[in-house]
């Protein structure tokens, strides 16, 4: 098994609603993934169980093959701030910023004095007087200065300005370069953050429906345009094209599909006088989010 | 043990809050506390009449100001910074120890401020006006044991309390933390009633331990609703 992360048949289920449903995966170890779906997919359902935030109804996390439990020396190679992160009323930033560094022997206190200039927080606010962008702000020093060997990162822009997010961004990759290590963030903002991932795993209604590296994720989204005739002729044709979703004005239609594009497939299409063109990641999480696919 | 010496220092994160604040409480139970006998002292004359001045050994002001304070820290522990001790890579088991062992220290900075009250409470003849604010019959009439146990077993109860339900809640949620609580309720009218049936047998008690009953009752509180904290913990999630 590889090293990293293995998600072993996990489901989470609260009532009659399943959030996560039988799910397998693996986050290989020092690598950017990116964890991509629409609200409510479960993304940081899953990152709850994988940090162990949460308990699952059925299924395991291993990390590097070995389920942590209660062992204080696994959990401390866990770092994960919620977008949502609850802090004690009476914190203040600079309590925060005191006593992290002590939960984590990796602690990189030179990102984190540079963070907290660039990002320019007040030291002497009392935590939850925080704007949104702040917390977001805090949340990110804390995640990028623990150097984690398994760093979660949940939606972690929220608020951000240009500006700040680009400092993110930046930030994440020097950190990253200096240590290498697992990183896995959830990003509404996919083609933003697509140059920073390696890795990508999409969630549609609690099941997998896309794990990929970056560059072959990016060259499966296809934008299909012309007669509605042609394309299902097209689509019968070529069955390693999965159709996500589809427009369809009179006589014409355009169809996202999902599969590699071939030699022959692209000079079927142009033969059929259907336009071919490349989705992009966003494209293909949003129509992944509307269809019904799940990874094989 | 390290493990949970952080977990410890996340509870000490703000220090105040936590150690300084039972201070200010007992200073504002004194000022008012001379406040009133002041104002009564203006009505009647000064000097205060001796019983005027002992009707104040009833005074319940310092065992009765903290505890509000103490539940909130306690359930603030159990859900705020248990949240923050799992997002820092933390385990249950070493939040639960670390967090305890920070309630220790909570307790004991209030009983020994109570105890420095006392002492100051007779450097200046009971605050200059003759008011008893820890010098009181509860807490044995100026016995320094009995007033810094009594009040350490009090403060460990009020954090243990609010750390239960506080865990309870992040274990059960908000309907099954009401039915624990009322379930709690239940089981100590229960032992009351208990109590109550065997008047008889609990005044002996009374009679052979004194105020110390009461103390070991309140300690067997708090070491139950640590006990319940430990065993919620390790449910419960963020």
């Amino acid at each position: 098994m590889t090293a990293g992360i293995s998600v072993i048949g996990l489901t989470k289920t609260y009532g009659d609603h399943t959030v996560l449903d039988d799910l397998h995966l693996t986050f290989e170890a020092g690598k950017i993934h990116g964890l991509l779906g629409a609200n409510g997919t479960g993304k940081t359902t899953l990152m709850s169980l994988m940090s162990r935030h949460t308990f699952p109804t059925r299924g395991s996390v291993l990390l590097d093959d070995r389920e942590f439990g209660e062992d204080p020396r696994q959990a401390q190679r866990l770092c994960f701030i919620r977008e949502n992160q609850l802090y004690n009323d009476a914190f203040k930033v600079r309590d925060v910023l005191r006593i992290a560094p002590t939960f984590y022997p990796t602690w990189d206190a030179a990102t984190t004095t540079r963070l907290v200039d660039r990002f320019r927080l007040p030291p002497a606010t009392v935590v939850k007087k925080l704007s949104r962008g702040q917390r977001s702000a805090l949340a990110i020093v804390l995640a990028l200065g623990s150097r984690a060997d398994f760093t979660f990162l949940d939606e972690p822009y929220l608020g951000l300005d240009p500006g700040a997010r680009e400092t993110f961004y930046e930030e994440l990759i020097r950190s990253y370069g200096a240590q290498p290590r697992t990183i896995i963030m959830s990003t509404h903002l996919v083609d933003e953050a697509a140059p920073l991932l390696e890795e990508v795993v999409v969630l549609n209604q609690g099941r997998v429906a896309l794990q990929a590296p970056l560059d072959e994720a990016e060259s499966l989204g296809l934008t299909i345009n012309g007669s509605a005739v042609a394309l299902d002729g097209w689509l019968r044709d070529h069955t390693s094209h999965q159709e996500l979703t589809r427009r369809t004005l009179g006589p014409t239609a355009t169809v996202t599909t999902l599969g590699p594009l071939t030699e022959a497939a692209r000079q079927a299409a142009e033969t059929a006088r259907l336009r071919v063109s490349p989705t992009s990641l966003q494209g293909l999480v949003a129509a992944l989010g509307n269809s019904n696919h799940e990874a094989a | 043990m390290t493990h949970v010496l952080r977990s410890m220092r996340l509870y000490l994160a703000n220090r105040y809050f936590v150690l300084g604040v039972p201070f200010f409480i007992f200073a504002v139970v004194v000022v008012l506390s001379v406040a009133i006998l002041a104002i009564i002292g203006t009505m009647q004359g000064f000097p205060l009449s001796e019983e005027v001045r002992e009707s104040t050994r009833n005074n319940f002001g310092v065992l009765f100001s903290a505890p509000g304070f103490l539940v909130s820290v306690g359930v603030y522990a159990a859900t705020r910074n248990f949240a923050l001790a799992l997002a820092l890579g933390v385990t249950r088991r070493n939040f639960w120890a670390g967090t305890a062992l920070g309630f220790v220290l909570t307790s004991a900075v209030t009983a020994t401020t109570a105890v420095v009250g006392l002492g100051l409470e007779y450097l200046t003849n009971h605050w200059f006006i003759g008011v008893h604010v820890f010098d009181v019959h509860m807490f044995g009439n100026g016995d320094v044991t009995l007033l810094f146990v009594g009040l350490f077993v009090t403060a460990m109860a009020c954090l243990a309390g609010g750390a239960l339900f506080g865990t309870l809640f992040r274990a059960y949620g908000t309907v099954r933390t009401v039915m624990w609580g009322a379930a709690i309720g239940v089981a100590a009218l229960a032992l009351l009633a208990l109590a109550a049936t065997n008047e008889a047998r609990v005044l002996a008690w009374q009679d052979a331990w004194g105020e110390w009953l009461s103390v070991s009752v309140v300690a067997a509180v708090a070491a139950a609703f640590l006990a319940g904290s430990y065993a919620a913990v390790r449910r419960a999630t963020v």
